[in-house]
């Protein structure tokens, strides 16, 4: 894996909060150009988030979901025709956060929707070619505390190893690899996700994504060296955030409700060691999956060429 | 006091914050106008500045705003100390036509009644089923479950001091053919129609006369504009059609479209029409100067008709 063949995630894309213009990104005409300035900035391979809330509603411009695409495209193949002639020879992997379906009091209602849609992200993942999926394992931990006051953890973790079991078998079908996302906002923070991985197949992978083990207090280059033969994906984030009041815990984690910030920054404009993680994985010949990330980039048109900026004079020029 | 009083129909996406007291320093970390658009104390104080009294809530943005602020009062509360009240949220009877799922509709529309209620609302403006696209045409039978299922949700929301309003979407399977038969089934005394002005007019009723033909079942307005009334057929009854492929807008801004809503107030003032009028502002790319643009056209064209 070279920095000529990191992938970027779509999630640099704002589409669930408010800003100004934000109407055109459900839009179809928004994806199709950005597709083409993406391939422009010199990436060639794309990260899709599965987010069923584009297909209520009548959203489907955004191209996030089966339904979306075979609304817009007829099918997958159709699509991925789409994209290689616009630039983007490549889907590397496919995302899924069931945050969308903790929303009442009721378990069943969420590990039925999760498991449901989990499963199709996962089948559309494999349509796509993706060479992962990477499941976020459980919702945020303050928003389950809010719907669930007196939750029996035990149990829910019970159920959600099922269910992740489950996508291990279909992930192993489908020759896809899953890999479970460490967050520092989960319910399995830390070693927790470590515990869940000992009872899940032994496909199942660690994604790792840096900005979130260096809030979660993990220095992400010792995380790597340490768990390397488990790491399936691997996400470079930047932050400059520093959880010191518990935020975790708290209903929406990624915006900190008491000292309002923006958690993750463009590449190169945090504090993470991007270099030395980037170094670590060069040497320990890692050949899996890298995927630049902004996920809340405040333009996402200059998101892709300060990434582009820091691949190229930081990333890159030192190796 | 007026006779009309005005609101917003929440349009804005998912807010993250309930207020941000660090803002310059929030705005320093990368000087950009998300700062302006992130926290609900500022969107209430620009809605109360530019005189829009009301906010109707929108079902989707529940399972963020809840955890936000903890509970409806929570929020009702912070809104009414920057000016603003509640007026009450949307509702979507998915599925209404089909008998097999009245249950759930009529258990989905208390609930949201309920809802209602916490927030210390008053008007629960209702989509009356399913998009046309994979539903439509409904048969006589299908419209007669959906009005059978909507006066029940009626009868609770009633009960409850809730006006329910049926919304008509140009999109939906209730659509031009079937539309006003399917109002007339519904029972006065428990049933509303809350009229979005430009949704009828692009489904293809002409707004004005519909407004003098419905004016005693009118509780309440959607009132935004459009460019494109009487849309064909096989635009309202394909998939998806609300959000175009290419950017095209269906809805704007009142003033900014064709509608005559000049003709509609003279109406208003007819009818001696009092309440609530909730402005809509979907598909706009920038929410604040939506408001700014319609607050002048209601204070200089609208309102000196009927205020």
């Amino acid at each position: 894996m070279t920095a000529a063949d990191f992938a970027i995630s779509l999630d640099m894309v704002n589409r669930h909060y408010q800003e100004p213009n934000r109407n055109r990104y459900e839009s179809k005409y928004f994806w199709e150009e950005l597709y083409r300035l993406i391939s422009a900035a010199g990436f060639r391979a794309i990260e899709v988030p599965y987010e069923p809330v584009w297909q209520f509603g009548g959203r489907s411009g955004v191209p996030f979901t089966r339904y979306c695409v075979n609304a817009k495209y007829g099918d997958t193949a159709r699509y991925r025709s789409f994209l290689a002639n616009n630039g983007i020879d490549e889907i590397a992997g496919v995302t899924f956060d069931p945050n969308l379906f903790m929303r009442n009091d009721n378990l069943d209602f969420y590990f039925g929707a999760t498991g449901h849609f989990a499963g199709e992200a996962l089948d559309h993942a494999a349509d796509l070619g993706a060479g992962y999926f990477a499941v976020s394992p459980t919702p945020y931990c303050g928003r389950v505390r809010h719907y669930h006051p007196n939750l029996d953890e035990a149990s829910f973790i019970a159920r959600t190893r099922e269910l992740l079991a489950s996508l291990a078998e279909q992930a192993e079908r489908a020759d896809i690899r899953l890999a479970v996302r460490n967050e520092y906002w989960s319910m399995l923070r830390g070693d927790r996700l470590f515990d869940m991985l000992d009872g899940l197949p032994g496909s199942v992978r660690i994604d790792a994504d840096v900005a979130s083990l260096q809030i979660g207090g993990t220095d992400p280059v010792v995380f790597i060296q340490d768990h390397f033969d488990r790491i399936g994906s691997v996400h470079l984030t930047d932050t400059s955030f520093v959880d010191d009041d518990e935020t975790w815990k708290t209903a929406n984690p990624e915006f900190p409700a008491r000292r309002p910030t923006q958690v993750y920054r463009d590449l190169g404009e945090g504090s993470v060691n991007l270099k030395a993680v980037y170094a670590s994985l060069q040497q320990l010949g890692y050949s899996g999956a890298i995927t630049c990330s902004c996920r809340q980039t405040r333009d996402h048109v200059r998101a892709l060429l300060r990434m582009r900026a820091y691949i190229k004079n930081q990333l890159a020029a030192a190796h | 006091m007026s006779n009309i009083r005005y609101a917003n129909m929440c349009h804005w996406k998912a807010i993250p914050y309930r207020q941000i007291d660090n803002f310059r320093d929030f705005y320093y970390e990368d000087k950009s106008n998300s700062a302006y658009y992130s926290d609900w104390d500022r969107i209430l104080r620009y809605q109360s500045a530019l005189g829009f009294e009301g906010i109707e809530l929108a079902p989707w943005d529940m399972a963020d705003l809840l955890p936000l602020f903890g509970s409806p009062t929570e929020f009702t509360a912070f809104a009414k100390e920057r000016g603003i009240e509640v007026i009450g949220m949307f509702h979507g009877a998915h599925a209404a036509h089909d008998a097999s799922h009245f249950d759930e509709v009529v258990q989905a529309g208390r609930e949201a009644v309920d809802t209602i209620v916490e927030f210390g609302g008053i008007h629960m403006n209702t989509c009356p089923t399913s998009n046309y696209f994979g539903t439509g045409p409904l048969s006589r039978e299908q419209v007669r479950q959906c009005a059978k299922a909507l006066n029940e949700v009626g009868r609770y929301a009633t009960d409850h001091g809730i006006m329910v309003g049926l919304h008509n979407e140009f999109f939906c399977a209730i659509n031009r053919d079937n539309h006003r038969e399917f109002i007339d089934l519904t029972d006065p005394g428990l049933v509303h129609y809350c009229v979005d002005t430009a949704q009828v007019a692009i489904m293809g009723e002409d707004l004005v006369t519909f407004y003098e033909d419905y004016h005693e079942r009118i509780c309440t307005f959607h009132l935004k504009d459009t460019g494109t009334p009487n849309l064909p057929d096989e635009v309202r009854y394909s998939q998806d059609p609300e959000i175009t492929d290419d950017g095209t807008r269906w809805f704007w801004e009142p003033g900014e479209g064709v509608l005559d809503l000049e003709g509609l107030y003279r109406l208003l003032k007819k009818h001696e029409f009092k309440g609530w009028m909730s402005i809509e502002y979907d598909g706009t790319p920038d929410l604040l100067a939506s408001m700014a643009l319609t607050r002048y056209y209601l204070d200089n064209t609208l309102r000196p008709v009927y205020d």
